[in-house]
């Protein structure tokens, strides 16, 4: 029954976000553009470049999707409302989000396209400079929690939310999450000047409408992760849990998606250079931190 | 019974997709022929009629085109049109005949009210006749393919028939190149289907496939293509190498295997260190990033540019009766050559034979033609800051400069435009703060010294090179703006300053239209003049016989600049290499002749 | 018995695509083969109930294999495949490395002393709470001398790749 709920609770969120997509991108609110957009994408023809890796470009759109879900599956919304809430559930996040990579890394050469190839490789790429700061401010998280239980995580921050408590951890998170959902200024694989839609290029119909949603699913994941490890997931006064658990996944994907309208694309050359010369010993610095005041708090 | 649409899907109309028929017409999104640069100084907003700019068409439904169309890019704009999924449709805007494409849905003129009223025609016939159950096949010459057969590695050995290389003993592998008949179809295609994925001059490169013929693409560096070139291609991508010295070779004795290391041994190295195979990929003549019309071919060491290839005249733009025009029709028919700029133009010819009559506009006339002129160059400044900004991926200064831009050309007097000017300053501030701006540009698209640039490229450069000093200028404080540095950020901030600098001059002008202008009997056979484009200085030599225009020579900013695109992008990454192209405010149509 | 075929189901999927990497002669379907190869070795773990390995297996393989399929691509000659190029090499030698690694891999698995079958698994957190007592205590030693050997091998890795300045 949690499951019907929490799927359930994923696809209106995932409407939402990409309510959100448009209005970030236009400036104008347009509550049924998501479903027109979908009706009009089913209706187009779906297309298949002249030689493509036929299983790489079949198999990208789902497993994307399927990324995004299996990591919303074992973030909780409410109190006991969590599809399986694995005892390395913050760690299998991290896992369940390096299968984005792939996904986008099939993306990248199924379709046999010179944009699509180097939007591919520019994200692996990308890769490279995140991933570290996915996992440390996660182990961060999960030394305050003692657990890795992502319900432990969220009732840890009862007193105090971790946002507040490692500040550093949360601004590191917050900004790998964008990077993993390739939202600018990180898009460097979709590019939309640059590549004309890169790893996106050659999907059309049912297949781009497949992309477009599991990328939106990715962002709701994405803004839920952060919520659950850093803004106390379901904590607040009045609302009932998963009402506040929804304000604030979905504050972070607003934010998530309109900072990027404001910043140039940041160079691939930039993004592996900064992750690594500053995000890490960041990174490092923050679960120092945390273990100092965890010992001088006992 | 006559098909509503053009580009049809075959299908029978079932209440479902009559939905999705429905949806189709409420959500359209456009690509714009030749771009939105030129749409938007024709004066239009597809924003504001309520459709969507595609950057690719495989993401959009309709064809927009403006304005007429040279003959190569309409052969680009057919191909395009082949690319994009059905239900598809054509809309002309202010377009003349546009074979090879199929006859256009919905014809309208270049004022917003009209496109959108055309846009709700086009919506009615997309809800109408998005399904049909007889559509039509779209094929030109452009995406048919024939294949021959290559060794992967000795491209010089080729045959029609499958089989195996006489030097080495490999298999033949098939490889298509266009022209000829042969093309294969794909899912979902309707009747006469030819909508695979072409080999197209505009945005997307198909390949024969993984592997082929690379060793062709950096054997055979004279591979241009224009567009129909099917270059093979793999890649690998970087890591975060500089450069290696020594490579292992990893204990591959077989015979007959040859890895990379031995194969690129000794080519010319990239500037990233990396090693890798050579690809010819086509960036343009629609590629959203560069100005629309712009023909490139990029031909990528893994992403960094190894070689750029710029062909001249790819647009096959000729203007007829350009010379043997009658003087009075020759303002207009030189207007008529860069629709990025057409006042400068216009203005020029005006000059020109004002010069060989030996007579000189009065302080007023000229007034007006400054007012004009430095509108002009405001708008044209800011539509490149549009095209810059998608190019940065910096989607608010995208949005808001295209605006600005719109505004400024719909002004219908100098009041209207000097109410810019809030805005206007309030844009160059915001884009002085972006954060990691100027950063990203620093050291982007630098020319040698010894290059001779005109227009704002010169000025970035510290040369104080303008053709508006002196005269009419003197008596309105200008001075040239000048900057150092001689990169794309210098040209950034040597274009925002006279955006600003143009709107004053606007306002002591105190007049924005362009007067008719008088002209009487040449008495001289030649005249010239200079003017000061938004892109640089034009010079225009006529010959006369009486009352006709015997003889034009013309030289453009933009054909002095083409020839730096190899300077700017090679050597680099590939968005790199695209800013600093950027960055030169090249007008493709300024090139063509 | 569910256990048992789930472990044996995804056994087999590592060996189906484990072979799978020889017999494609695409560079990047035999590295995503490779990838799944090891993912379905993760998933194997998770049948078994060890929960962290298994997560822990699925991350880094995915990872790694991506970057392996980019170090292929730019070291190997066709990376698409089309020139059917046999994935194999020094056929004698690997078939004997292969057929002595199997006999060591069996004569390991039985007549090893793995003490007693274990009738009941810890639960899934009592087992992330001993795996992490029994890193920070007695294997300590052994992940540290990991650690830092990764670590210098990064280094020199990348002072080896700088261009050296003359």
């Amino acid at each position: 029954m949690s499951v019907v709920l929490v799927l359930a609770a994923l696809l209106a969120g995932t409407y939402v976000v990409a309510v959100l997509e448009g209005w970030a991108s236009t400036g104008r609110l347009r509550p049924a553009g998501p479903l027109v957009s979908g009706l009009a994408l089913l209706g187009r023809e779906s297309l298949v470049p002249r030689k493509p890796d036929r299983i790489f470009f079949e198999v990208a759109p789902p497993l994307l999707l399927v990324a995004a879900v299996l990591a919303a599956a074992v973030l909780p919304l409410a109190p006991g409302l969590i599809v399986t809430d694995l005892a390395t559930g913050a760690l299998f996040v991290n896992a369940s989000f390096a299968y984005v990579m792939v996904a986008v890394l099939m993306a990248g050469w199924g379709p046999d396209g010179a944009y699509a190839m180097v939007g591919g490789f520019r994200f692996l790429g990308q890769l490279v400079a995140y991933s570290m700061l996915v996992v440390m401010p996660i182990t961060a998280v999960a030394m305050r929690a003692e657990s890795l239980l992502t319900t432990e995580v969220v009732t840890s921050q009862v007193s105090l939310w971790n946002a507040l408590y490692q500040p550093l951890g949360f601004a590191l998170f917050f900004l790998a999450a964008m990077a993993i959902a390739f939202l600018p200024p990180f898009d460097l694989p979709i590019a939309p000047g640059e590549l004309a839609e890169g790893v996106l290029a050659e999907y059309t119909g049912w297949r781009l409408g497949v992309m477009r949603f599991g990328r939106a699913l990715l962002v709701l994941t994405l803004a839920l992760a952060v919520t659950v490890f850093y803004l106390g997931g379901w904590f607040g006064p009045v609302l009932p849990p998963w009402a506040w658990t929804a304000l604030k996944t979905l504050a972070v994907a607003a934010v998530m998606l309109s900072v990027g309208r404001y910043v140039p694309r940041l160079r691939e050359a930039d993004v592996l250079a900064w992750g690594w010369k500053y995000g890490i010993p960041l990174a490092l610095v923050n679960i120092f931190y945390v273990g100092v005041v965890l010992l001088v708090a006992m | 019974m006559t098909i509503p649409l053009s580009g049809s899907r075959e299908a029978r109309p079932f209440p479902l997709r009559r939905l999705a028929a429905w949806a189709a017409a409420r959500d359209l999104a456009a690509f714009i022929v030749p771009g939105p640069d030129v749409a938007r100084t024709c004066g239009i907003d597809l924003d504001a009629a309520g459709v969507r700019v595609a950057q690719t068409p495989r993401h959009a439904g309709v064809l927009v085109l403006v304005g007429e169309l040279p003959r190569g890019l309409k052969k680009a704009a057919a191909v395009a049109y082949a690319q994009m999924p059905r239900p598809r449709a054509i809309l002309a805007v202010g377009a003349g005949d546009v074979s090879p494409l199929p006859e256009p849905d919905v014809w309208v003129t270049a004022s917003q009210r009209e496109l959108a009223a055309g846009v709700e025609e086009l919506r009615r016939l997309f809800a109408e006749g998005a399904f049909a159950t007889e559509a039509a096949g779209f094929d030109i010459e452009e995406i048919r393919m024939e294949t021959e057969y290559v060794c992967p590695m000795h491209p010089e050995v080729t045959s029609d028939e499958p089989g195996s290389c006489p030097k080495c003993g490999m298999d033949l592998i098939p490889r298509e190149s266009a022209g000829g008949a042969g093309h294969e179809g794909h899912d979902d295609a309707g009747h006469g289907d030819t909508d695979h994925d072409a080999s197209d001059p505009g945005v997307l490169v198909s390949h024969e496939g993984h592997g082929s013929n690379d060793e062709m693409d950096y054997q055979d560096m004279g591979h241009e293509g224009g567009g129909e070139d099917s270059g093979g291609h793999e890649h690998a991508e970087r890591g975060e190498h500089e450069g290696h010295d020594e490579m292992d070779h990893g204990g591959h004795e077989d015979m007959g295997f040859m890895s990379m290391v031995e194969m690129t041994q000794g080519t010319p190295r990239s500037s990233d260190g990396l090693q890798m195979e050579w690809t010819g990929a086509p960036f343009g003549p629609l590629f959203p990033g560069l100005p629309g019309g712009l023909s490139l071919t990029f031909t990528l060491d893994g992403d960094t540019v190894a070689n750029v290839t710029a062909p001249r005249g790819a647009l096959g733009w000729d203007l007829d009766g350009l010379e043997t025009a009658p003087a009075r029709d020759f303002p207009d028919l030189l207007a008529l050559l860069d629709p990025l700029s057409p006042t400068a133009y216009r203005l020029l010819a005006l000059q020109a034979l004002e010069d060989a009559a030996n007579t000189v506009a009065d302080e007023r006339t000229t007034l007006e033609r400054v007012g004009a002129l430095e509108r002009e160059r405001a708008a044209s400044h800011l539509g490149w800051f549009s095209g810059f900004g998608r190019l940065l991926g910096y989607s608010w200064l995208e949005a808001r400069a295209g605006q600005i831009q719109l505004a400024l050309l719909r002004a219908a007097d100098a009041e209207e435009v000097a109410r810019q000017e809030t805005e206007v300053g309030k844009l160059v501030r915001r884009v002085y703060r972006t954060p990691m701006l100027a950063r990203r540009l620093k050291g982007l698209g630098t020319l040698p010294d010894t290059a001779e640039t005109s227009g704002p490229v010169a000025r970035a450069a510290g040369l104080a090179k303008d053709a508006r000093s002196g005269g009419i200028y003197r008596t309105l404080d200008f001075e040239p703006v000048v900057r150092e540095g001689n990169d794309a950020v210098a040209r950034l901030w040597t274009r925002l300053a006279e955006v600003e600098q143009s709107l004053k001059l606007v306002r002591k002008a105190g007049a924005v239209c362009f007067p008719q202008g008088m002209l009487t009997s040449p008495l001289r056979s030649t005249g010239s003049a200079t003017v000061e484009t938004p892109r640089g200085a034009a010079t225009l030599r006529v010959k006369l016989q009486g009352d006709v225009v015997s003889a034009t020579e013309l030289t453009t900013p933009s054909s002095l600049h083409h020839q730096f695109i190899g300077a700017v992008a090679e050597e680099r990454e590939v968005a790199d290499a695209l800013l600093g192209v950027a960055s030169l405010d090249l007008s493709p149509w300024g090139v063509a002749r | 018995m569910g256990q048992a075929v789930f472990t044996g189901f995804f056994g087999a999927a590592a060996i189906w695509f484990g072979v799978v990497v020889f017999r494609t002669s695409s560079m990047v379907r035999s590295a995503l083969a490779l990838l799944f190869s090891q993912a379905a070795i993760g998933a194997m773990f998770l049948a078994m109930e060890t929960e962290f390995l298994g997560v822990l297996q699925l991350m880094m393989m995915a990872t790694e294999m991506a970057i392996m399929a980019i170090f292929m691509v730019m070291y190997m000659m066709d990376p698409g495949g089309l020139g059917g190029m046999d994935m194999t090499h020094q056929k004698r030698a690997s078939l004997v490395a292969g057929a002595l690694g199997a006999v060591a891999a069996l004569v390991v698995a039985l007549l090893a002393g793995w003490g007693p079958v274990a009738t009941r698994v810890p639960a899934a957190t009592a087992q992330v709470h001993d795996l992490g007592i029994e890193i920070m205590e007695r294997s300590m030693l052994i992940f540290e001398t990991a650690g830092v050997t990764i670590l210098t091998a990064m280094i020199a890795a990348t002072a080896i790749a700088i261009r050296r300045r003359r």
